[in-house]
C-alpha cells in the first residue's frame, strides 16, 4: 500500500466532488472513490429511456455556494445555469396563482386574487431578502460549540451573538420567529389568498417529514430563500443538461486540479490504525492507503458502516443512530410525447417553461402530509413539476419532452414497506392526481419512472431516502449537525471527515458541507 | 395570463398618437416617454401653451365612512380635519420612525369623502392603520382615470369645456362639474409648477374626455405629453420623485436609503401640532434636534455655465447639455470632496440653466453655498462650480393666480 | 373620580398577586373584576418561590395538592398505568408494560428535570432580552449562560437539543411503550393547537413539569387564588367591567367602566390578555401599526373544552388521562386542524369534591359542538377507566371559553422575549403606564402569579 494519495474521498457526489476539488487546487494529491458508474450521487442526468435525459433525482439549482462557481471556475467546466423564471399552481376550478420574473406581473397577477395580499409580497420578500442576508454568513462559518468552553467556541459564539443582535430588534424578532413557526402559521401573519400560502408553505416542507402546520417548517421556507444567482436571493435554475451536469461540471474542475476520481468503485470500510484512519477497503478487496479519508456518504454510512464500532465513543455512536433521516419524498420522471395541457393554462404556454406547483390550498398540502404521519403515501401528493426539455431542448428527443415531478409525501417507513406493487401504485395516484388538473396527461406519457424512497436509498446510498442526509429539523442543525460537538466536520476518529449534507449546512446542493469540510482538512494540515 | 404592461384608459387615443413608439412602464402601465420623435415641443408646450399629459397610473385611493378623517389625520403628517369640502392637500406619510413611506395628494371631496393618491400602492399601510376604525378604503386606481391640464393656458381650454367655474378654482381647491357630460372632478394641483389642473373622471369615460379636452385645446395649441416632458418641468418645478430622489421607507433595504420629511425639504407639511399621527413622536424629537448630529437636506444646485464651459473647452468641444433630465445619482462636492449627492437635475430650456436637486449636510443647504457637482468630460470625472439656490427653480405667478 | 396609584384588571391569579405586591409597598391599589364572584375554581399551577415568599403564603393557608399516583393513564387494552411521585414506584408500574423502559425511567425523570430547572431559572425573573446593551443585563445574559453551562456539557446540548423537538421525538428516543408516551406527551399538548409530533411540544412538556418534583410531569392545583381574595390590601371590586383604558398624551390616565364610571389612576396593569388590552380596552390609533399587527398577529387559537360532571357524592380518583397512543392524540389534533371537533378527544379529568372536572381536546372554538351528546360521549370514554362513574353521574355541562379568555399560546415563537410581543416581554407597552400581566406575558400559561409579581417589581422599580 504505498502512499499514492494523500486523502480519498469516499463518494462521489456533489459534495465529494467540491471537497476533492478544493483539496486538488490546494495541492494535495485526492482519490474520489465512487460506487455507482457515473459520478453525481443524487445530482445525476440519466437517460432512462432512449432519447429522454432525466435529471433523476435532484432537479433544478439556485443554492450552490456562489464562491465555490466562482473559487472552481465551473462555468469554464461546463455548468451553464438557465433560469426558471415562474412558478404556478393550479387551482381545482380552472383559476391559477402564478408568480413571475417581472415584478408588476407578479404583482397583478397576486392583485388578482388580493390586492392587499400583492402589496404584502413585496413587504414579505424584502423581509425575506433581510433574513437571508442575516443567515448567510452562518452558511459560511463553521458553527461554534455551545456547550464549550474552549476559547475559539467562545469566540465563535461571541461573534454570532453581535451578528444576531446587529440586526436590530424588529429583524432579530422576525428571524427568531421564522426560526420556530410553523410556515402555515407564519403565512397566515402576511398573506389571506389560500392557494398562495399554500404554494410558499409547500417550500417548507421539501425534504422534511413535517407538515406545513408543523413547527419548524418555516425554517426551511427560509432554506429555500436562501437560493442565489448572480447575487440575487431567491433566483432558481435549471443546469443546462440536468444537474448530472453539475456533478460533471465539479468533476471536471477538480480533475483539473489533479484529483482521481474512480467509478465502479465501492467503499466497504475505513481502515484504521491507533486511532487514525490509514486508507480504505473496496467491495473488491482492493485495499488503497492514504492519511486522510473523506466521507461524503450521510451519518449513518460514514460511522455506522464504514467504521467500527470499537473505533467510536459509545456516545458518539448513540448521537448517531439517533439522528433522524426519515424520507419523505419521491420522484416520478416522465417521458412525454406531448406536453400536457393544463385546464387552467390551456396549451403550451410560458408556464411550462417555470415551475408548476401542485399545492392548491393548505389543506390539499395538510392531509398529504397527514397520510404520511399514519405510514401511508399521500392519496393526493403535493408535487414540484418542471419540463427541463422546455428550457433546455437538449433534454428529449425534438418535439417530445421530460418531465420531472418531485413528489411528497411518500414515506420511507411505508407501513408494509414499499415494493414493486406500492412504486407503481404511487405513480398511480401521482398521475391521477395530475389529472385533476392536465386531463390529458396520460396520453402524453411515453415512459414512467417511479423512484421511491427505498429506490433513492438503494441507488444513491441515502439512507432512509432522506434527501438531505438527515431531516433539517432544528434539534438537529447547525452545531448539532450530525451530533453535538461533531459539527466541524471532524469526526472522533483521527484524519476521518466528514464532508456530506448531513452536516452543517445541510443539504440542498449547496455544496457548501464539501468547501468548509475541504478548509478544515487543509487547516489540521491533513 | 395578466397582460403586462396594462394600458391606461386613455390608450385607445393616446397610442396611436405615439409615432416615436417609445413607451415606457408606470405602475405596470404602459405610458408615452414621447408621443412625437422628440420631446422638446411636449416639453415646451407645458411652458408655453398647455400640454395634455395621461397621469392615470398614480395609485389612487377613496376613504369614506364616519372615521374617514381620522384615519387620514393618524396617517398623513398633515392636519386633515380641518380641511374644507373641496380642499386638497400635498402631503408625505411616515413609518413609526419618522422615515417618509410615499408622498401624495389628499383631497376631500366631501365631509367622509377622501381621494388620496400615491406613487406606489398603500392599500395596506392604509388598512393597517384602520383597525378598529369605521371606515372604507375603495383602490380606485385602475377604475379612475386621471388627466393633467397644464400651462399658460390650461385655465383658457378648461373653460372651453366645461361650466363649472374654473375661473374661481384657486390653487390646491377641487371642484366637481362635467365635461362634454362626463362627470369629472377638477382639481388645481399638478406635477409641473406651473398652472394646471388634473381632471379626474371614471376610467370608462376617458376615451370621450380625451377628446373634449383635445376639441377644447385645438385652437390653443393643446399638446399631448409623455414622460420625458414632465420629467423637465417636475425638476424646475423642483419636485421630488419616489425611488428616483427618495426611497420610500418600505423599500429600502438599509438605514441610511431612508428619509424624513425634513430631509426632503417637506418639513412645512409636518404638523407636529397634530396630537398624534404615525411618526409623530420620532418627528418632533428630529426637530427639537435641528440641524446638529449630520441632519440633511434636499436643495436645489444651479450649476455655474461658466465652469461648464471651461470644462468641456479643455477638451475642445462646447458643453454637452442634456435634452433629457436625469435620474442617476451625480456626486456633489465641498472643496473637491464628495458631500452629497444630486439625485435628480436637467438643462432647462426655458430657464438656460443647468439645474439639480440634491442631497447634502445641513451645514452646505445655506442658500448661496459653493459646491461642486460631478460632469463627466469625455469619459473622465470631473467637477463644474454649483451653488445653492432656492427652489422651486421656476415659480411663474400664474401657478398659484387668479384669472 | 376616584384616584389610585395603581388600576389593576382582573382578579385572576396574577392581578391578585400583583395588587398584593404594589399595596404592601404602600400604593393604593383597586383591583376591577368583572365577574359578581370570585369563584372557587382551584389555580392551575406551579406557585414558584418567590411568590409564596414575597407574599408569605407559606403561613397564610397556601394548599398545592400532591395528588399520588399524579396521573392515571388509561391503558388500551383496559387497567390503568399509575405514574407516582415517588420515582421507583413509578418503574415498577411501568415493569409491566415494558421492562427497558421501567430502566430507563429514573435516568429519563433525572434529565427532564435537570432541563427544566433551567427552565425555572428564567421563569422566575424577568424574560431575558438577547439585544440588551445594557450592562447589567448583558451581566445577567452572561450569567444566565454560565449556569446552564454549568450543569454540565450534556445538561445544555440537551437543552439546546430538546426544546424544539416534537413530544413524540423525545420520549421515543427514551421509551417503547405507546401508552407511556402518549400519557406524557398529552402534558406537551395542553391548551395547544398542535399535535405530539408538533416541534415545540417537548418543550412545553417540559414547561408543565416546572417546580415539580422527578417524575411529576404536570402542573399541580392549588388554592392560590383564594388565599390572595382573602387578604387585606388592594381595594377589590366585583361586577366592574372596564370598557375603555384612558389615555391622554399617549400615556395611561386611567380606566371607564361600563356605565361611564371614570376611574383615575397613573399606572394601569392589565390582566385581560394582551390582544384584549391593546385591541380593545385601548382606543385605536395610539399604538404604532406595526405594533398593533404584532399583537394581532399572537396566536391564541383556543382547543379545549371544560367538561363538568356533577356527580352523586365524592369520587376518590387520581387524574386520570385517556391518551392511549400518540396515534390517538394526533388523529384528535387533526380533527382541529381542519376546524372539527375531535371525534376522539383526549381527556384529562380530576375529581373535586363532588365534581369530576375534564379538559377535553381538541375543541376549536369555531367548531359546532353538540353540548349534551359531547357530553354523554366524555362520560363513555372516562367510565370504562373511572370505577362507579356512570352510576355517580348527576349532570353534565360543558363549558367552551370564549376566543378572548384565552391569552397566547405557548408555541416557542411566543416565549420568553417574544411573549406577548418580541421586544415587549417586560410587561410595559409602548403607551406609558399602561402594563401587561397574566398568562399571555412571560413566563406563561401554568405558572401561578408569577407574571404578577414581575410586572409589580417592574412598576415598583420604575
Amino acid at each position: 500500500m504505498a502512499g499514492r494519495y494523500d486523502a480519498i474521498v469516499i463518494g462521489g457526489g456533489h459534495n465529494g466532488l467540491v471537497n476533492a476539488a478544493y483539496l486538488a487546487r490546494a495541492g494535495r494529491r485526492v482519490l474520489v472513490l465512487e460506487r455507482r458508474p457515473r459520478v453525481g450521487g443524487a445530482a445525476v442526468t440519466e437517460e432512462i429511456f432512449p432519447g429522454f435525459k432525466f435529471s433523476m433525482f435532484s432537479y433544478v439549482v439556485s443554492l450552490l455556494r456562489p464562491e465555490i462557481i466562482r473559487d472552481l471556475d465551473l462555468p469554464a467546466h461546463g455548468l451553464h445555469i438557465l433560469p426558471l423564471e415562474s412558478s404556478v399552481t393550479p387551482m381545482p376550478n380552472g383559476d391559477y396563482l402564478g408568480a413571475w420574473a417581472d415584478h408588476d406581473q407578479t404583482r397583478l397577477e397576486i392583485a388578482r386574487h388580493s390586492p392587499r395580499d400583492a402589496e404584502a409580497y413585496d413587504e414579505y420578500g424584502r423581509l425575506m431578502h433581510h433574513m437571508a442576508h442575516a443567515v448567510k454568513p452562518i452558511l459560511g462559518m463553521l458553527p461554534p460549540d455551545p456547550a464549550s468552553l474552549s476559547p475559539r467556541d467562545l469566540a465563535g459564539l461571541l461573534k454570532l451573538g453581535r451578528h444576531f443582535r446587529s440586526l436590530g430588534a424588529e429583524r432579530f424578532h422576525a428571524l427568531f420567529k421564522l426560526m420556530t413557526m410553523s410556515s402555515a402559521d407564519f403565512l397566515d401573519e402576511w398573506f389571506e389568498t389560500d392557494v398562495l400560502k399554500a404554494t410558499k408553505s409547500a417550500s417548507g416542507i421539501i425534504g422534511t417529514f413535517l407538515g406545513p402546520r408543523s413547527p419548524g417548517t418555516a425554517y426551511v421556507l427560509l432554506h429555500h430563500y436562501m437560493g442565489e444567482l448572480d447575487g440575487v436571493f431567491r433566483a432558481w435554475g435549471f443546469a443546462k443538461g440536468g444537474t448530472g451536469a453539475v456533478s460533471e461540471a465539479i468533476a471536471a474542475a477538480a480533475r483539473g486540479f489533479g484529483a482521481e476520481i474512480r467509478t465502479d468503485a465501492a467503499v466497504t470500510h475505513v481502515l484504521t490504525a491507533g486511532g487514525r484512519v490509514t486508507g480504505v477497503a473496496l467491495e473488491s478487496g482492493e485495499e488503497i492507503a492514504a492519511g486522510t479519508v473523506v466521507s461524503s456518504l450521510d451519518p449513518r454510512r460514514t460511522f455506522l458502516e464504514l467504521v467500527d464500532a470499537a473505533d467510536l465513543p459509545a456516545a458518539f455512536a448513540d448521537d448517531i443512530r439517533r439522528f433522524t433521516f426519515r424520507g419523505s419524498s419521491a420522484k416520478v420522471n416522465l417521458a412525454l410525447g406531448a406536453l400536457p395541457s393544463f385546464t387552467c393554462m390551456p396549451g403550451e404556454g410560458p408556464h411550462l417553461r417555470g415551475a408548476i406547483s401542485i399545492s392548491p390550498s393548505m389543506a390539499y398540502v395538510e392531509r398529504a402530509y397527514d397520510d404520511a404521519k399514519y405510514g401511508a403515501f399521500s392519496r393526493r401528493p403535493y408535487m414540484d413539476i418542471v419540463f427541463p426539455s422546455m428550457i433546455d431542448p437538449g433534454m428529449a428527443p425534438p418535439g417530445k419532452h421530460v418531465m420531472s415531478i418531485f413528489v411528497q409525501y411518500a414515506p420511507y417507513h411505508l407501513t408494509g414497506g414499499w415494493n414493486d406493487q406500492q412504486r407503481e401504485a404511487l405513480g398511480d395516484a401521482v398521475i391521477t392526481a395530475l389529472e385533476e388538473f392536465a386531463p390529458n396527461i396520460r396520453s402524453c406519457i411515453e415512459g414512467r419512472q417511479v423512484l421511491t424512497p427505498a429506490d433513492i436509498e438503494r441507488i444513491t446510498g441515502l439512507s432512509e431516502g432522506n434527501i438531505f442526509q438527515g431531516e433539517l429539523a432544528l434539534h438537529q442543525l447547525f452545531f448539532l449537525r450530525p451530533a453535538p460537538g461533531w459539527a466541524r466536520f471532524r469526526t472522533p476518529v483521527g484524519r476521518y471527515y466528514q464532508c456530506g449534507s448531513g452536516t452543517h449546512p445541510g443539504g440542498g446542493i449547496m455544496g457548501a458541507s464539501g468547501r468548509l469540510a475541504a478548509l478544515a482538512v487543509l487547516a489540521d494540515g491533513a | 395570463m395578466i397582460e403586462v404592461p396594462r394600458t391606461t384608459p386613455f390608450h385607445p387615443r393616446t397610442a396611436p398618437l405615439c409615432v416615436s413608439r417609445a413607451w415606457r412602464r408606470w405602475a405596470g402601465y404602459a405610458v408615452a416617454s414621447s408621443y412625437e420623435l422628440l420631446h422638446d415641443r411636449e416639453y415646451h408646450a407645458i411652458r408655453n401653451s398647455a400640454a395634455l399629459i395621461d397621469v392615470s397610473p398614480l395609485y389612487k385611493y377613496l376613504v369614506t365612512g364616519r372615521d374617514a378623517a381620522h384615519l387620514l389625520d393618524r396617517v398623513v403628517t398633515r392636519a386633515v380635519p380641518a380641511m374644507k369640502v373641496g380642499q386638497v392637500l400635498y402631503t408625505t406619510w411616515c413609518d413609526a420612525a419618522g422615515k417618509v413611506i410615499d408622498d401624495g395628494t389628499l383631497a376631500r371631496l366631501a365631509e367622509d369623502r377622501f381621494r388620496l393618491t400615491s406613487a406606489e400602492p398603500n392599500l395596506r399601510w392604509l388598512s393597517l392603520n384602520a383597525a378598529g376604525l369605521d371606515v372604507t378604503i375603495q383602490d380606485v386606481s385602475d377604475t379612475t382615470a386621471a388627466v393633467a391640464l397644464q400651462g399658460p393656458l390650461a385655465r383658457t381650454i378648461l373653460q372651453q369645456c366645461t361650466e363649472a367655474d374654473v375661473a374661481g378654482l384657486k390653487y390646491f381647491r377641487l371642484i366637481h362639474g362635467s365635461i362634454r357630460g362626463i362627470d369629472v372632478a377638477i382639481s388645481r394641483t399638478g406635477y409641473t409648477g406651473d398652472l394646471g389642473f388634473e381632471i379626474w373622471a371614471a376610467a370608462v369615460h376617458a376615451v370621450p374626455l380625451w377628446d373634449a379636452l383635445r376639441a377644447a385645446g385645438a385652437d390653443y395649441g393643446l399638446t399631448p405629453a409623455g414622460i420625458l416632458a414632465l420629467d423637465l418641468a417636475r425638476v424646475e418645478a423642483a419636485l421630488m420623485l419616489q425611488d428616483v430622489d427618495y426611497i420610500s421607507a418600505h423599500r429600502a433595504l438599509i438605514e441610511s436609503q431612508k428619509s424624513s420629511p425634513f430631509e426632503l425639504n417637506l418639513g412645512w407639511t409636518v404638523d407636529l401640532a397634530k396630537e398624534r399621527f404615525v411618526g409623530h413622536d420620532a418627528l418632533a424629537a428630529e426637530r427639537a434636534r435641528g440641524e446638529a448630529d449630520g441632519a440633511w437636506r434636499f436643495v436645489g444646485i444651479e450649476a455655474e455655465w461658466d465652469s461648464l464651459e471651461r470644462l468641456f473647452a479643455e477638451v475642445g468641444l462646447p458643453p454637452r447639455l442634456p435634452t433629457q433630465a436625469w435620474r442617476t445619482s451625480v456626486p456633489v462636492t465641498a472643496g473637491g470632496t464628495q458631500v452629497g449627492y444630486a439625485t435628480s437635475g436637467c438643462w432647462s430650456p426655458l430657464l438656460k440653466k443647468s439645474i439639480a436637486l440634491a442631497h447634502v449636510p445641513a451645514e452646505y443647504a445655506v442658500a448661496g453655498t459653493r459646491l461642486g457637482i460631478e460632469v463627466t468630460v469625455e469619459h473622465h470625472r470631473r467637477q463644474a462650480a454649483a451653488r445653492v439656490v432656492p427652489t422651486p427653480f421656476f415659480d411663474p405667478p400664474r401657478k398659484r393666480g387668479s384669472a | 373620580m376616584s384616584r389610585s396609584d395603581v388600576i389593576v384588571i382582573g382578579a385572576g391569579t396574577s392581578g391578585l398577586v400583583a395588587a398584593q405586591v404594589l399595596a404592601r409597598a404602600g400604593l393604593r391599589v383597586v383591583v376591577l373584576e368583572r365577574a359578581a364572584m370570585l369563584g372557587d375554581a382551584p389555580d392551575i399551577g406551579w406557585v414558584p418561590e418567590p411568590v409564596v415568599r414575597e407574599l408569605e403564603l407559606a403561613g397564610a393557608g397556601l394548599a398545592v395538592a400532591t395528588p399520588d399516583p399524579w396521573l392515571s393513564a388509561a391503558l388500551p387494552g383496559g387497567g390503568r398505568l399509575d405514574l407516582m411521585r415517588d420515582v421507583a414506584r413509578t418503574a415498577d408500574q411501568i415493569r409491566a408494560l415494558s421492562a427497558r423502559d421501567a430502566e430507563r425511567w429514573p435516568a429519563f425523570c433525572a434529565r427532564m428535570r435537570q432541563m427544566s430547572a433551567a427552565l425555572e431559572a428564567l421563569y422566575v425573573e424577568p424574560a431575558p432580552d438577547p439585544l440588551t446593551s445594557r450592562a447589567g443585563e448583558l451581566y445577567r445574559l452572561g450569567m444566565l449562560g454560565l449556569s446552564v453551562r454549568r450543569r454540565g456539557r450534556q445538561a445544555t446540548i440537551d437543552l439546546l437539543r430538546t426544546l424544539p423537538m416534537s413530544a413524540a421525538d423525545l420520549l421515543g428516543e427514551w421509551f417503547e411503550s405507546d401508552a407511556l408516551i402518549a400519557a406524557l406527551a398529552a402534558g406537551g399538548v395542553r391548551h395547544l393547537c398542535q399535535g405530539p409530533r408538533s416541534g415545540g411540544t417537548a418543550f412545553l412538556m417540559l414547561h408543565h413539569h416546572a417546580g415539580q418534583p422527578e417524575g411529576v410531569f404536570r402542573p399541580p392545583r392549588s388554592n392560590l387564588r383564594r388565599v390572595l381574595a382573602g387578604m387585606a390590601g388592594p381595594h377589590i371590586r366585583l361586577g366592574a367591567r372596564v370598557e375603555r383604558i384612558l389615555v391622554r398624551g399617549g400615556r395611561a390616565a386611567g380606566v371607564a367602566l361600563e356605565g361611564g364610571e371614570e376611574l383615575e389612576a397613573p399606572v394601569v396593569l392589565s390582566t385581560a390578555g394582551p390582544r384584549t388590552t391593546l385591541e380593545r380596552l385601548v382606543e385605536p390609533g395610539w399604538l404604532d401599526p406595526e405594533f398593533a399587527r404584532a399583537v394581532r398577529n399572537i396566536r391564541a387559537r383556543v382547543v379545549t373544552a371544560t367538561v363538568t360532571i356533577t356527580l352523586e357524592g365524592r369520587l376518590d380518583s387520581p387524574p386520570v388521562v385517556v391518551a392511549p397512543s400518540i396515534e390517538y392524540i394526533e388523529r384528535a389534533y387533526d380533527d382541529a386542524k381542519y376546524g372539527r371537533v375531535s371525534a376522539a378527544p383526549v381527556l384529562e379529568a380530576h375529581a373535586d369534591g363532588n365534581q369530576l372536572v375534564v379538559a377535553a381536546q381538541y375543541i376549536p372554538a369555531a367548531a359546532a359542538l353538540e353540548e349534551a351528546a359531547f357530553g354523554a360521549q366524555v362520560v363513555d370514554l372516562l367510565a370504562p377507566h373511572i370505577p362507579n362513574l356512570r352510576a355517580m353521574v348527576r349532570g353534565v355541562r360543558v363549558d367552551r371559553p370564549a376566543e378572548h379568555e384565552y391569552h397566547g399560546e405557548m408555541g416557542l415563537d411566543q416565549i420568553l422575549f417574544m411573549r406577548p410581543v418580541g421586544g415587549w416581554s417586560r410587561y410595559r407597552t409602548p403607551i406609558a403606564g399602561l402594563l401587561l400581566a397574566g398568562p399571555g406575558t412571560h413566563p406563561g400559561g401554568a405558572i401561578a402569579g408569577m407574571s404578577g409579581l414581575l410586572a409589580a417589581r417592574e412598576i415598583l422599580g420604575a
